[in-house]
């Protein structure tokens, strides 16, 4: 018979308390441990929102962002000029570039006898206002079928009478999207996230590399060391990325000079993508640019604006689920605290027994510490289930009575708040979308780690919960033995 | 040697002022097998505890082989109770919903015994009181008064203490075994030296023993051959 074999005798001493006070613990660490789940979750999106698009400003071309068409494009000089804007890190050029398959192309130029897609192009993969895109054919086949909204905008621009709209409308297929990047960067600022091959090197110099998305590549039957045309120039796939979403991934990537060469417009951007230093740096760098480029050359825009409002209702609800996790665990803390008390009082005598027979203060405070420790992880396991179950209610109980509100504030952005210049647009964009992923992601960091390191937390405050009632053994005194019960 | 020097220990109850240990004295030698009798509530339990270090006299001093329990730290008062003191409880006090082997082996887990001397060691205590293998692994809660004692007394012998002090040891015995309880700890104090100090009320074990003595209202007095003749006297 040890030490631990005697605690875990005594926490079974009593079956009906130890069963309530097991049940009391599970509640509170349960509740804990859904608490720091829910935070995790909410900590991890918070960062990752912050990191991937929190510091990215994008410059367009003045009035490129509506339907109305705009001015001037963007220069390689204007580029200079935003680099030296204080706390901008970094100024990636990008060249958009629409590529029409040249059969369907040619089939659709016979079909409407119009031999251009129209400037109603900001559907699809949602070039900004089409005018500073230029139109190339390719070998390549879209990855994509056109939508309703698709073959909407497809053929505004191509038919007047709605009687050939039926006819011409299944010669249509969605342009693919070329972007010439200067840095290994989506349009939204995010690093390309390649699955397969290499990147293209250096984005600043021609190249006859490409990266493609994965499903572009799939439906053209290409692989990375495949090759396509653009215009009349063959291309090499060098890698393939994921963009994550449908739209995004029936795009590909240029060097910048090489999409400014195909389109015949060197030195000309169609946005770029500014990052600034840090997220506090951004209101300040925003203004500055926009000063500096002029506002009737360049839109100066926040693509994460709405986003902002839910990363800071994020940030409310990481901190209430840090509250809550700390107020649950303190709990638990008290709940060991009180038990251990209650049965320090009631095996006072027994205390004054095994001092009485010699055992030394540290043994018997350790045997109730231990004891406490056993009640502890009965509640755990308990707690670890409970949690495991609830964990993803709370969570979305948390977030969704939050996101209503992010969603308000974030709609209130107003019309042509989002630039729609972005292939496969920001999936965060929307910060209703936001809270969407963060619940799949709450979910799934529920993990082991986590559920780890709570527990790992709770014994701690078990820990100290149970030292005051061990400490107060010491303070009985072995002549306990000989007074009455 | 065990002296006990003008051992005084006074109790407050509301405004008076109680001393069931009253300025007692007397020396003890080694393997002395000794007896206290004397009236309910005249302060033997109180004098035993004292001589345990279970508690601090008011005044005085019990020194054993020559040390003073007064001036010791609480750290080598608990040492002094594991290894020098065996105690066998007027209310046995073992630990109810441990066996009778566990209540016999924790002494000697406190004194750092590896696991199986010690389990081996209890059975062999459990046998030399007369308790049935079959009841060495019963709790205790479910054994009778008479063999809760003989566990209380296994107990007590368990780390081989230099004295012992049995508050009523045979108190809830039949005869018989309480016979044997009495050979058991006269061979104790004949063959190892043990110094054994016992409370009782049966005159049959008192009359067994090297030195009798007798407390009332806290003053110890001893019956020498001459005074014995008036105390058994009726009355
Ligand atoms: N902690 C205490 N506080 C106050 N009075 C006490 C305390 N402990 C003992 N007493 C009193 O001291 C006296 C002696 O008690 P003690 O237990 O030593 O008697 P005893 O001789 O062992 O009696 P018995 O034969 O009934 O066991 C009693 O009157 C008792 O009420
Ligand atoms: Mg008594």
């Amino acid at each position: 018979m040890s030490v631990l074999a005697r605690s875990v005798g005594n926490a079974f001493r009593n079956r009906v308390r130890t069963a309530a006070v097991v049940a009391v613990l599970a509640v509170a660490i349960g509740l804990a441990l859904s608490m720091l789940v829910a935070n995790q979750a909410v900590t991890g999106k918070v960062a990752e929102l912050n990191a991937s698009v929190g510091t990215v400003l994008t410059v367009n071309p003045a009035g490129g962002q509506g339907f109305e068409g705009g001015g001037e494009p963007l220069t390689a000089a204007q580029a200079a000029t935003a680099a030296k804007v204080p706390n901008v890190s970094s100024v990636v050029g990008t060249k958009a570039l629409r590529l029409r398959n040249a059969a369907a192309a040619a089939a659709e130029a016979a079909a409407s006898q119009t031999g251009q897609a129209g400037p109603g192009g900001q559907g699809g993969p949602g070039l900004p206002g089409g005018q500073s895109a230029t139109s190339v054919t390719t070998s390549l086949r879209a990855a994509i079928d056109a939508g309703t909204l698709g073959n909407r905008n497809q053929s505004s621009g191509t038919t007047g009478g709605t009687g050939s709209t039926s006819q011409s409308a299944p010669a249509f297929s969605l342009p693919v999207t070329a972007t010439g990047i200067g840095a290994e960067v989506d349009s939204s600022g995010k690093a390309l996230q390649l699955t397969q091959g290499t990147g293209l090197g250096n984005y600043t110099a021609s190249s006859a590399g490409a990266l493609l998305g994965i499903t572009l590549a799939e439906k053209n039957n290409l692989k990375v060391g495949s090759t396509f045309t653009i215009g009349d120039k063959t291309f090499t796939v060098k890698g393939l990325f994921d963009a994550g979403t449908a739209f995004g991934n029936n795009a590909l990537y240029l060097t910048l000079p090489t999409a400014q060469s195909l389109a015949a417009l060197p030195g000309e951007l169609s946005s770029m993508i500014v990052t600034v230093n840090s997220m506090e740096n951004v209101d300040a760098a925003k203004t500055a640019l926009q000063t500096a480029l002029g506002t009737d050359k360049a839109d100066v825009s926040q693509g994460q604006r709405n986003l902002q409002t839910a990363v800071s209702s994020l940030d409310s609800v990481k901190n209430i689920s840090f509250i809550a996790f700390a107020a649950a665990l303190a709990t638990a803390g008290l709940i060991i605290l009180l038990i251990m008390v209650m049965l320090v009082r009631e095996r006072r005598r027994e205390i004054g027994v095994l001092k009485a027979i010699g055992a030394p203060n540290r043994t018997i405070g350790l045997q109730f510490v231990l004891e406490a420790l056993v009640l502890v992880a009965l509640g755990s396991a308990v707690g670890a289930a409970v949690a495991s179950f609830a964990s993803g209610g709370i969570a979305s109980a948390l977030i969704s009575s939050n996101s209503t509100t992010a969603a308000a504030t974030g709609r209130r952005g107003g019309p042509g708040g989002f630039p729609g210049g972005f292939p496969g647009g920001f999936p965060e964009g929307n910060p209703l979308g936001g809270a969407n992923q963060l619940l799949t992601s709450v979910t799934a960091s529920a993990s082991p780690g986590v559920i780890a390191a709570g527990i790992a937390a709770v014994f701690g405050v078990a820990i100290i919960g149970a030292l005051v009632p061990a400490l107060l053994t010491a303070r009985i005194r072995p002549i306990e033995v000989l007074r009455g019960e | 040697m065990i002296e006990v020097k003008n051992l005084v220990r006074t109790f407050k109850s509301g405004d008076r002022t109680i001393k069931p240990v009253n300025d007692v004295s007397f020396e003890l030698e080694q393997g002395t097998l000794a007896s206290i009798v004397g009236k309910s509530g005249s302060g033997k339990s109180t004098l035993l505890s004292l001589l345990g270090a279970l508690d601090k006299p008011t005044s005085g001093d019990v020194l054993v082989d020559g040390v003073s329990l007064a001036g010791m730290p609480d750290g080598q008062l608990t040492r002094y109770r594991r290894r020098d003191i065996g105690f066998v409880f007027q209310q046995f006090n073992l630990i109810p919903n441990l066996s009778a082997v566990d209540n016999v082996m924790l002494p000697m887990e406190f004194a750092g015994i590896r696991k199986a001397a010690r389990a081996e060691r209890a059975r062999q205590l459990l046998e030399q009181v007369q308790l049935g293998p079959e009841k060495h692994v019963r709790r205790i809660n479910r054994l009778s008064g008479g063999e809760q004692q003989r566990v209380a007394i296994a107990r007590a012998l368990a780390n081989e203490p230099k004295l012992i002090l049995a508050d009523e040891p045979t108190g809830n015995l039949d005869e018989q075994t309480g016979e044997h309880i009495i050979e058991l700890l006269s061979a104790l104090s004949r063959d190892y030296n043990t110094t054994i100090l016992v409370v009782t009320h049966d005159r049959a074990l008192a009359n067994k023993t090297d030195r009798r003595f007798r407390l009332q209202q806290g003053r110890l007095t001893e019956e020498t051959a001459r005074n014995r003749a008036a105390a058994s006297l009726p009355g």
